[in-house]
């Protein structure tokens, strides 16, 4: 914990008054802070980050119980404490319903507001405990899931290994048959590994972490990226990937680890079921309440019958006479909710025989930011 | 420059093991370390040419420690340049964002990084280009 001095602000047109509550809390060694009204106050609160505020309830300009519901709005941990001048018991009443800690009726003692404040900053001590103890346990939680990932991987790969290098042949010459069998082997591995992983993806998407790891970021850049990270391989397959231009506004909120893993899951299916020397565009539409990402491909498509189920968990798309493919049918539904904890949605068109569109609906980023 | 030597260093002796083949087909001298402390002698003592260095082994993320000891502290001064690669079996602490993620820890990444299990070609190829530098 963090041994900083409390910050009380006080929001009271009364110079008087202001000064006076000042002194008090001075005295007791708290870092006291004023404001002469509702609109300045609230500026204070955005740049302080008070742990207490104090709100006059009568006050010319915006009034105390809008104050009060602004700070509520910002940041409902902040302990508010009204002041009642006229000391009725509904106002009272009022902003104790909307979320304030306690009231201070006038005129009051030193006394009196030293007991209060103390009982409020004893509270906000207490819920940022409760905050720093609930991140803690999501660390360990995290952690946890790494560990897990660790142990249940590494067996595996040290397995591989040792196939990679009796494959390599440096261990040793391999019969024709042999290298046939470990290679199948092998591969085997290699799935269930991927397996695991998207299994772990799945879990942490469940517990909502990453909400916590937002931020305003270019979906264009995030797309760049991808295309150039992945194009060599859709080169290798012989199919032209491109990212078509885009002038609109392209900031939304999000984390750009998972959406990578989003676009980067869409843009392998679409060069994995593309036809030989097929195509693949990627581009960006603004919608009216939304950001669209188009990944369309000019592959085989998805059967009509199919296409409900195609997000859900383990679901395959299995062509007549087709052998089973590679994957592990997870790629889809984590890329899902990753786009669901985004407050987007995927959805997908498909045209058998012509290809398949993916497309990606984001939420615009809010204009709520240029306050903080 | 004679044959390049590559220290290993990590806990699983059976990777070890198998990696070593692959590191000596490409006619490198490999030596290997089973965790940070042994390690730490071995890079002082035997001064490699580069190292392969896991990144869980006795706790969660020493291996990134390690790294950031080899590059900034002291008692690895003339051995700062070293070219590390991470080997982890864990995808989410290696890709493309982890050396980002050691910036934001305030840690020194290492110079290149490899999933397990390692593909012979990839490693080989990798290895080449930081001696090369």
């Amino acid at each position: 914990m963090q041994h900083k001095k409390p910050i009380v602000l006080i929001i009271d047109d009364e110079e008087a008054m202001r000064d006076s509550c000042s002194q008090i809390l001075l005295r007791d060694g708290l870092q006291a802070e004023t404001a002469e009204d509702g609109t300045i106050g609230l500026e204070k609160v955005h740049d302080l980050m008070p742990d207490l505020v104090l709100i006059d309830l009568k006050m010319p300009g915006i009034s105390g119980f809008e104050v009060l519901d602004k700070v509520k709005e910002y940041d409902p941990d902040i302990i508010s404490i009204v002041i009642t001048g006229y000391a009725t018991v509904e106002s009272a009443v009022e902003a104790m319903k909307k979320g304030a800690y306690d009231f201070l009726p006038k005129p009051f003692t030193p006394d009196q507001l030293r007991i209060i404040i103390r009982r409020g900053l004893e509270r906000r001590r207490l819920i940022q405990e409760r905050e720093s103890l609930r991140r803690e346990k999501k660390l360990m939680e995290e952690n946890f899931i790494t560990m897990v990932s660790h142990q249940l991987r590494s067996p595996l790969g040290t397995i591989v290994q040792y196939f990679e290098v009796i494959l390599g042949g440096m261990a040793g010459k391999v019969e024709p048959k042999q290298e046939e069998m470990l290679t199948k082997a092998r591969d085997r591995l290699e799935n269930l590994m991927e397996l695991i992983n998207d299994w772990l993806d799945l879990t942490r998407m469940n517990g909502g972490q990453i909400l916590d790891r937002f931020r305003s970021l270019s979906l264009q850049k995030v797309l760049k990226d991808i295309v150039e990270f992945i194009l060599p391989s859709a080169q290798k397959e012989n199919i032209s990937l491109e990212l078509l231009p885009y002038s609109g506004d392209d900031r939304i909120q999000g984390d750009d680890e998972t959406l990578t893993q989003v676009f980067s899951n869409l843009i392998t299916n679409a060069i994995k079921y593309n036809r030989p020397n097929g195509a693949i565009k990627v581009s960006i539409e603004e919608k009216e309440d939304s950001i669209a990402v188009h990944v369309e491909d000019t592959g085989r498509g998805i059967p009509e019958e199919h296409l409900p189920y195609i997000f859900d968990q383990f679901y395959r798309v299995k062509q007549n006479g087709e052998k089973k493919s590679k994957g592990t049918g997870l790629g889809l539904s984590i890329a899902k909710k990753i786009v669901e904890a985004h407050g987007g949605t995927i959805k997908v068109m498909s045209q058998p025989g012509k290809g398949s569109t993916f497309t990606v609906f984001f939420p615009r980023a809010r204009q709520e930011s240029e306050t903080g | 420059m004679g044959k390049a030597k590559i220290l290993v260093i990590d806990d699983d002796a059976d990777f070890v093991d198998a990696v070593t083949p692959i590191l000596q087909s490409a006619l490198y001298d490999v030596i290997s370390a089973a965790n940070p402390a042994e390690g730490k002698q071995k890079i002082l003592n035997e001064k490699p040419d580069l190292i392969l260095l896991d990144i869980m082994m006795d706790s969660l993320f020493d291996g990134f420690s390690l790294c950031n000891d080899i590059k900034t502290s002291k008692e690895f001064k003339e051995l700062k340049d070293t070219p590390i690669i991470f080997i982890s079996a864990v995808k989410e602490m290696t890709g493309s964002r982890f050396q980002f993620k050691a910036e934001e820890q305030g840690l020194v990444g290492p110079d290149d990084y490899i999933d397990k299990p390692v593909k012979p070609d990839d490693l080989i190829s990798r290895i080449e280009r930081l001696l090369q530098k």
